[in-house]
């Protein structure tokens, strides 16, 4: 893969869709024969989708809580109790 | 009420406009800070913090970005500034985190994941990805996350951290081929040990 480093930016391009179509069909020449490149296509591919797996977290409600309090008196102190 | 009027509001002391118009952000920064901090109590903080000194600024904000923008930028710097007591080595070269980088002959050759989830378990996977992107560098994780997390286009994550267009793209692409190389590693480790 070492001469195909030069691919290490169409490949990203390639995998969120904005590479040119001149530029894809070349890379998909090119990884039709070369297995490291294709690997790179997927694991990079399965990082991003990995990531977004994640569990959407929330702001837990009691420090939600204290934190709107925290806020309405850091208001008060700038403008008074409007 | 558009977000325009609410800042006007805002500004003029009305308290229920801003809480109107921090609404919608207050998970979205509380994620932020959790994953590029990866611990609860701190990211719980540097979403107080980054609200208060909204409150200190808002005379100051002029409507030049939106106002989330302008929120996420506050939470950024109270981020760098959270992550600047703990020293994290700077992520290699791209062309480092290819294959025949380095000794040609010792080369492995890249790992073939197969399926992920066939190896661990969905929490398993989650827990992984958050270490591995909290023990990033924030001017890797910011931009990665901000692009693949929140859906960002890269031209709104270089504008956000005030990068150009070219810095953005090369620290999204190290992290994700840092983080790629971190799981790679794992997932190999793991297949050896079922072998």
């Amino acid at each position: 893969m070492k001469g195909c480093s030069k691919h290490i930016q169409q490949i990203v391009e390639y995998i969120d869709g904005e590479l040119d179509e001149a530029l894809c069909a070349r890379l998909e020449e090119h990884l039709k024969e070369c297995n490291n490149c294709r690997i790179m296509v997927d694991t990079l591919k399965q990082t991003v989708v990995l990531c977004r797996e994640g569990k959407k977290e929330r702001l837990p409600e009691d420090i939600e809580s204290r934190l709107n309090d925290a806020l309405r008196k850091k208001w008060q102190e700038k403008f008074g109790s409007k | 009420m558009n977000e325009k009027e609410l800042v006007k509001k805002a500004q003029g002391g009305d308290f229920e406009a801003f809480s109107r118009l921090i609404e919608s952000h207050k998970d979205k920064i509380y994620r932020l800070a959790l994953k590029l901090t990866g611990h609860k109590q701190d990211a719980e903080d540097i979403v107080q913090d980054t609200f208060m000194k909204a409150i200190d600024a808002l005379d100051k904000f002029r409507m030049e970005a939106s106002f989330g923008t302008w929120l996420y930028t506050i939470a950024l710097n109270n981020i760098r500034a959270h992550a600047g007591n703990k020293k994290r080595a700077d992520l290699r070269p791209i062309e480092e985190y290819l294959p025949g980088s380095h000794d040609e002959s010792n080369d492995p050759g890249l790992f073939d994941w197969g399926d992920p989830h066939q190896v661990l378990e969905k929490k398993q996977l989650n827990d992984l990805i958050e270490s591995a992107l909290s023990e990033l560098p924030v001017k890797y994780s910011a931009p990665f996350t901000l692009r693949y997390m929140e859906d960002m286009s890269v031209k709104e994550v270089a504008a956000m951290l005030n990068l150009s267009l070219a810095a953005a793209k090369s620290r999204i692409l190290r992290a994700r081929l840092a983080l790629r190389e971190k799981l790679s590693d794992i997932f190999r480790e793991r297949s050896n040990e079922r072998l």
